[in-house]
């Protein structure tokens, strides 16, 4: 159960055990590496009965995630691209990622928020289930460009891993499945669920008048794509960035031209963090973000209709929404201790 | 041959045997005995022998005359459906799992390992059995589950497409003398469904296709009685009029559609042993 004043409580369980000392271990309630649906949150999409999270699995997931071991030269990790201070999307330097041999990606790597809460995954949306999404990383040859193969048969070789694997898993030896179970059980605890806009919306924080009047803006100008509480439809759409898309976007995975430059409408928790920004990062600010939206759209046969004539924001008006934007942003998301590397 | 299958499924059941001696097992859901599906892979009229990559040596032709050689041919069969006439239903259990021995249902046929092209269910309720459904390819509920082990472990094996996430169902892979690179390679995968909402073009292609077979015979099970479905699988069929130079390398849903459109019309039953 998700107990939004868990840090309230939390001096309250310190003072007992500070009282009753470690005698009674069972009072200890560490919920650390329980994985917590929060109650605004829309149902989980992950399936946690074929994989649970557990202390171990998560450590494990993390190590992995943080070990240059998956790429094929011992050069890139996971973090390479997706760090902790920026919700787990890469740095700001790189609009699209660098692989091995400093290889340029094709796409902006998005932030790793709410995995477990998302429908698809990748700007694209070609992978359903989040297990298998870091195969792609792995694989990719301007990513890790190793082979899932080559990973588990390094993994086996370290006697490090095999006794995790035995200790979170109960398995002698490392198999793929075991291994993208314990990177998902990482990264389904990325869960950004306390900013301001979060206590804004448990009664528990209150929003500036400037704040508020960006939210009212927001849910009229922007809320019919990034909707709900994770400010996305999850739908794909073509939101005029080119008069000729030349990344076909979400037309790589339905095969249908209808679809050609269409990308998944991303989240927005910690945005503030995020950039740059779009499929490419393109953006670097916010601003520039709004102003596309103002009066940069261009037209093409995709294009989405509710963009046709763009969306009209004044400056006045785009201070406000960023002003409420920068409300989704989540420090303790972003400095929880659970993620450090140690 | 025949002798060697028979003596391996004997100790196979005799480990069996001896294995569940130490179990008390309730002897209600015990009942029921094993039916052995064999799948034989055939071109037209010739048995499938693989060749080495880099071969030049073609034994076989595709309907429009093109030669080739094969030296991949590998196939997931699941969720088999065993009926009768008079109301018996068998339906495979299915099961996904990361550990590689709680897998159910779900089998991996290929050519390089006779082993694989038998498959044996068990506690098949008796009674006269008339049809075999099952599906070519793993559908949605098999995906949806996650990460597998394996025969469904991309580390182990298992052709997997990681850009469109999902298994491949059948792989076909050879040589043809009609191309200068002369491989050729034809992957059918895809397991979306979506109807488009404005009810115009197809969106994702599924190209998992459910086969529905009649048995030749009104196949007997008994206690006594443990019979064997011999399937042929007509990889010329599931070619059809493919022309290599045009379509030497299939690796996506809308092509591969044309391909897993000839599926079903490219396994027969050949026979019961009963």
């Amino acid at each position: 159960m998700y107990i939004s004043k868990k840090r309230i409580q939390l001096p309250v369980w310190g003072l007992l055990l500070f009282v009753f000392g470690c005698q009674d271990s069972e009072m200890r309630i560490d919920d650390t590496y329980v994985f917590h649906q929060p109650a605004h949150f829309p149902e989980t999409t992950y399936t946690l009965e074929n994989n649970p999270v557990t202390e171990k699995g998560f450590l494990l997931g993390k190590k992995l995630f943080n070990d240059p071991i998956l790429s094929r030269d011992g050069s890139v990790a996971c973090s390479n691209c997706h760090q902790q201070g920026t919700a787990f999307a890469d740095s700001q330097q790189h609009p699209l990622s660098k692989g091995v041999e400093d290889r340029e990606g094709i796409r902006n790597a998005p932030s790793l928020t709410n995995l477990a809460f998302l429908p698809e995954f990748f700007w694209d949306g070609g992978v359903t289930h989040l297990d298998f999404v870091p195969l792609n990383a792995i694989e990719a040859e301007f990513e890790m460009d190793e082979t899932i193969e080559n990973v588990i048969v390094k993994l086996n070789k370290s006697e490090t891993y095999r006794a995790l694997f035995k200790g979170a898993f109960d398995m002698d030896e490392v198999t793929s499945p075991y291994m993208l179970h314990a990177l998902s059980q990482f990264m389904v605890m990325m869960i950004s669920d306390n900013s301001r806009y979060d206590q804004y919306l448990q009664g528990e924080e209150v929003l500036s008048s400037e704040e508020l009047a960006g939210m009212e803006l927001f849910e009229s100008k922007c809320e019919s794509c990034h909707a709900g509480v994770l400010q996305s439809d999850f739908s794909y759409r073509n939101n005029g960035l080119d008069a000729m898309p030349l990344d076909s976007g979400r037309n790589r995975i339905t095969e249908n031209s209808q679809d050609w430059g269409k990308f998944r409408v991303p989240s927005l928790r910690n945005v503030e963090l995020t950039s740059p920004y779009m499929h490419d990062g393109r953006f670097e600010t916010l601003e520039e973000v709004l102003e596309h939206y103002n009066s940069g759209i261009q037209s093409y046969e995709t294009l989405d209709p509710s963009l046709k004539s763009g969306i009209s924001i004044s400056d006045d008006e785009r201070a406000k929404i960023i002003s409420f934007l920068k409300t989704l942003t989540d420090r303790d998301f972003t400095r929880d201790p659970k993620f450090f590397i140690h | 041959m025949k002798t060697l299958k028979s003596t391996i499924a004997l100790l196979a059941m005799a480990v069996l045997f001896i294995s569940c001696g130490e179990e008390t097992e309730d002897p209600q859901t015990n009942l029921g005995s094993s039916v052995a599906i064999e799948f034989d892979n055939f071109v037209g009229t010739s048995q499938v022998n693989l060749e080495s990559e880099g071969s030049t040596s073609y034994a076989y032709n595709t309907t429009g005359g093109q030669e080739f050689n094969l030296t991949r041919v590998q196939y997931y069969v699941s969720k088999i459906i065993l009926t009768g006439e008079n109301g018996e239903i068998f339906e495979d259990e299915l099961q996904v799992s990361a550990n590689a021995d709680e897998i159910k249902g779900y089998y991996f046929i290929h050519e390089s390992d006779n082993a694989s092209k038998l498959i044996e269910l068990t506690n098949v309720p008796e009674g006269t059995y008339t049809q075999i459904t099952f599906n070519l390819g793993i559908d949605e509920e098999g995906v949806q589950e996650g990460a597998a082990g394996g025969i469904l472990d991309p580390a182990n094996g298992a052709p997997f497409w990681n850009w469109n996430a999902g298994y491949i169902g059948m792989t076909i892979e050879g040589q043809t003398s009609v191309i200068d690179e002369s491989e050729f390679a034809i992957h059918i995968g895809g397991w979306k469904d979506i109807v488009p909402e404005d009810g115009t073009t197809q969106k994702f292609y599924n190209n998992v296709k459910t086969i529905t077979l009649n048995l030749d015979v009104n196949m007997q099970l008994s206690n006594t009685l443990e019979p064997e479905i011999h399937i042929v699988t007509d990889i010329q069929k599931i070619l059809g009029d493919v022309d290599f130079t045009a379509t030497p390398q299939v690796h996506s849903p809308a092509v591969g559609r044309l391909f897993a459109d000839n599926l079903e019309s490219a396994f027969v039953v050949d026979h019961v042993h009963q």
